[in-house]
């Protein structure tokens, strides 16, 4: 099985306080890997330090430990961000489309890279918006605003956005977290679709999602890894008695 | 309300309210104080409406008297006369230009050395007075007093002698005789050194050489100034004319509103005694109808000769502008003669186009209400408190704020939204905590200080500065004002420069930040980030920033009335990119300036409260579409 991120001994702090402990673990590629634990215990940030988007808060930073992707240790100073964001889509917990047309927002990673052509972009902008199964919602008005959305559109538009430029990797933190179920449905199927394509990591706090649709699922409490493996093993047959606590809701 | 059918018996229920509280009280004061504002504010409203609207009707009336007492008749004559003396001016300036062109070095070499006679007797002529007066008192010559400012007069001129301003032009030789004169003239001398003299025959000889070979655009100029004469004699004689039946009329005028006043008092007036008293006197100083129909019909009289005199001139200027020269070598010059060289065919149009225009004046067409309102709107004369025709137009006045604020956005603008976007996206937290402050600053300094500042260094520096030879590419150049649309344009900018930066860098902070984290995690750069995302989604916040500066420019006064110069007249626009380097006046500066003069009630009174009207609505329209933009950003 190819590894697609390769966390060893990661910790990580905020202004000085540690929220990650030592986490190692092996992302595999194509295939979903959930991020499960209670809130507060660090799994957003683990999940942005992939594409290290935590650059952005001051004074937030990895003190320890390295991560590999494709092999590659992307905390090295001569990484290009710019580069690597573009090999890593992220999707976030609450839907965040720019003030712009639908198709602009799709467009936009495309138009980044300097890609002009109309036919071209049309045509990967059709894709990507037919991969994120919101082409026939919206076909008939790509040039209105994307806040005429539902939300649920609006989640699936990011979607759009975050592989338009084709990722190889595709990090979502709760992105069914602003949802309505029926919502969530299609995003959780949009999912199994693009597992074919894409290395997927998801945060959730909802068991049963990451059940249905993760391939692997990580435990995490209070900074540190409890138990990772197969989702099925994790919670069939949880090794540590915290994670059978926490997937049998006893947690606390 | 349902409460006042409740039963009797229900009234004093659990939940009853109880009496006046606390709470009520806090709430009716501020509800009063919001209510007071706008009681004011109408207040205001309705002040500004009643004391501008009687304009109106007031300067109808202005303008019927100017033409039933026939100064509109003569006012056409006069404005060709008006071109025809400007027109003489323009070449003869294009004239001097040349030759003093030609004479360049010998005008450079007198200017000079005269400029350095000039600086030792500005530095010397005090202490020297005080010598000379106190010898011609006669006062012992041996005397201390006179030895002392003996001795100071000497040091004074030692020291004038040491800084003395350069001469470029003149031979060290030259300059060193011309000291040594001034070293050895003898206190009384009142004459110019040797030099000084010398150099201005030379500069007369070498005038009076090039004007040989002018001589015939000399005869040509002089022969254009003599064609205007006849008419210049007639539109005189008319002149006093028409001005005795205006002051006959308006005489009649302020009469006929007083007997009114009366009869008003008289109808209100409570004891029947009173009462007859007043109607008496009303009828007594009923005033003679002014004999207007007498006089117009001896001007009119006037009529052929004003056309023959109008078919003379354009017959003696006609040939004339063959005779002009066809360039001049100094550039000054040229640039004069081309100008006039364009105006007198259009001066020779004008001529025939009057004729109809005497033939047909008619001093019975009415002057209609919408003919003062269009003259206010579309004038362009603001001559007020002259003895001939008080115009309202407003067209100089708002040209001038505009182009001020022209100027002022253009500079602004880009200053202000680049600061803002920097400090918002790329400054570091110290240089935020610098560069924040230090704008907002600006706003504390009193717009009077900043005009004399305007006028005494940034006016001063920048005409120095536009003498230089190296500058004077720039249009405008050298700058004849020192007090101009320009220098005000930049002071305003500097008042508005913190109203666009701080609500620029509102509208930009009012960004979610989830914008720029999903902008970045899809590979955009910092810059692009800000240029791509974050400029756009602020852009109605920024455009309303601009807006409102835009407002806080068109409404400032004092900076205006201290820096702009204070000429009304519309701007002259041949000059292309200098015509800002012109003084203007100000729909601002002009209330400021008047009002304290004017009589309370009159006709120019009420054209300023219209005018400040008018820039009410103005402001208020900027300021609410302003506001529209940053709702549609909060949306
Ligand atoms: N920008 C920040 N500055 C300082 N501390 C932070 C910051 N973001 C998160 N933290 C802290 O880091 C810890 C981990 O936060 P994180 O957001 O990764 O948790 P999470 O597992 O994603 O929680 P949730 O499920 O509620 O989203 C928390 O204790 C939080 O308070
Ligand atoms: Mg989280």
């Amino acid at each position: 099985m190819d590894t697609a991120i390769e966390i060893k001994n990661l910790t990580f702090a905020y202004s000085g306080k540690q929220v990650l402990h030592d986490v190692t673990l092996d992302i595999p590629v194509r295939q979903v890997t959930a991020f499960i634990g209670p809130s507060g215990c660090g799994k957003s940030t683990l999940l942005r330090c992939f594409n290290r988007i935590n650059d952005r808060i001051p004074n937030a930073k990895v003190t320890g430990g390295s991560i590999y992707v494709h092999g590659i240790d992307i905390n090295r100073r001569d990484i290009d961000l710019q580069e690597l964001r573009r090999r890593i889509g992220m999707v976030f917990q609450k839907y965040n489309p720019f003030p712009k047309s639908i198709y602009e927002n799709v467009a936009f990673s495309l138009r980044l890279s300097g890609l002009t052509k109309r036919t071209q972009l049309d045509e990967i902008v059709e894709n990507a918006l037919q991969s994120a199964a919101l082409w026939d919602e919206v076909k008939d008005r790509l040039h209105s605003s994307a806040f005429g959305l539902s939300g649920g559109q609006q989640q699936r538009l990011c979607i759009a956005r975050a592989i338009a430029n084709q990722p190889e990797i595709l990090l979502m933190d709760e992105p069914c977290a602003a949802l309505d179920p029926l919502a969530t449905l299609k995003i959780e199927e949009l999912i199994y679709e693009l597992k074919k394509q894409y290395t997927i990591v998801i945060v959730t706090h909802n068991m049963a999602q990451a059940t249905r649709c993760s391939d692997r699922t990580a435990f995490m409490y209070l900074g540190k890894l409890i138990e990772y493996g197969p989702t099925m093993q994790i919670f069939e047959t949880p090794k540590e008695p915290q994670t059978e606590a926490y997937v049998t809701g006893t947690f606390g | 309300m349902p409460n006042e059918e409740i039963p009797e018996n229900q009234a004093a229920h659990r939940f009853k309210k109880r009496g006046f509280s606390f709470e009520s009280a806090i709430r009716y004061f501020f509800a009063s104080n919001a209510g007071l504002t706008i009681v004011i504010l109408t207040l205001i409203i309705v002040f500004l409406l009643k004391e501008g609207l009687g304009f109106f009707p007031g300067y109808r009336r202005e303008l019927e008297v100017y033409r039933i007492a026939g100064l509109e008749f003569v006012d056409i004559s006069r404005k060709n006369l008006t071109d025809h003396e400007q027109l003489t001016s323009v070449l003869n300036r294009a004239y001097y230009a040349e030759i003093n062109g030609k004479c360049g070095r010998e005008l450079l070499r007198s200017q000079e050395a005269n400029a350095l006679f000039n600086a030792y007797t500005d530095q010397t002529s005090s202490t020297r007075d005080l010598v000379l007066n106190n010898t011609q008192a006669g006062e012992n010559k041996e005397s201390k007093i006179l030895a002392a400012l003996g001795t100071n007069f000497a040091k004074q001129k030692a020291k004038a002698l040491k800084s003395l301003p350069a001469t470029p032009h003149l031979s060290d030789r030259e300059r060193h005789d011309l000291i040594e004169s001034i070293r050895i003239r003898s206190l009384e001398s009142t004459e110019d050194p040797a030099l000084v003299t010398a150099l201005a025959e030379e500069f007369s000889n070498a005038q009076q050489k090039q004007a040989e070979s002018l001589i015939g655009m000399r005869a040509t100029i002089d022969a254009f100034d003599a064609a205007g004469a006849e008419l210049s004699m007639l539109v005189s004689e008319m002149t006093e004319m028409v001005t005795a039946t205006k002051e006959k009329i308006q005489d009649a005028d302020i009469l006929e509103k007083d007997r009114k006043t009366l009869l008003a008092a008289a109808s209100s007036a409570k004891d029947a005694v009173e009462r007859e008293k007043l109607t008496a006197e009303a009828l007594a100083s009923l005033a003679d109808k002014p004999d207007v129909e007498g006089p117009i019909k001896k001007l009119l009289e006037r009529r052929p000769q004003c056309s023959d005199a109008h078919r003379a001139l354009q017959k003696s200027v006609e040939p004339l502008a063959a005779q002009l020269p066809e360039s001049l070598s100094q550039p000054e010059a040229s640039r004069l003669l081309s100008a006039a060289r364009q105006t007198f065919p259009v001066f020779i149009t004008n001529l025939e186009k009057t004729l109809p225009a005497i033939r047909d004046w008619n001093d019975k067409a009415p002057v209609e209400l919408t003919a003062a309102i269009g003259s206010f709107l579309t004038g362009k004369d603001w001559v007020t408190g002259g003895e001939w025709q008080d115009f309202y137009g407003i067209l100089p006045l708002a040209a001038g704020s505009l182009m001020i604020s022209i100027v002022a956005l253009v500079l602004a603008i880009p200053s202000g939204i680049g600061a803002a976007v920097y400090v918002n996206q790329f400054a570091s937290n110290r240089e935020q905590s610098l560069i924040k402050p230090v704008i907002e600053f600006i706003q504390a300094i009193p717009s009077v200080v900043l005009g004399f500042i305007g006028i005494l260094v940034f006016g001063s520096v920048l005409r120095d500065l536009s003498t230089w030879d190296s500058l004077s590419w720039i249009p405008g150049f050298p700058i004849e004002e020192r007090l101009n649309i320009f220098t005000a344009g930049c002071l305003l900018a500097l008042m508005s420069i913190p109203t666009i930066f701080s609500l620029a860098e509102d509208a930009l902070n009012n960004v979610p930040s989830a914008y720029a984290e999903a902008s970045e995690a899809l590979g955009a750069s910092r810059v692009q980030t800000t240029f791509r995302v974050i400029i756009p989604a602020a852009f109605s916040g920024i455009l309303a920033a601009v807006l409102l500066g835009f407002g806080r420019v068109i409404g400032e006064t004092m900076v205006v009335l201290l820096v702009a110069g204070n000429r009304i007249k519309i701007p002259d626009f041949t000059s292309g990119l200098g015509s800002f380097l012109q003084p203007s006046h100000t729909l601002t500066g002009i209330i400021a300036q008047e009002l304290g003069e004017v009589p309370l009630g009159s006709v120019h009174y009420r054209a300023l409260f219209v005018v400040g009207i008018l820039l009410f609505a103005v402001v208020l329209t900027i300021n609410a579409t302003a506001h529209r933009f940053v709702n549609k950003m909060k949306r």
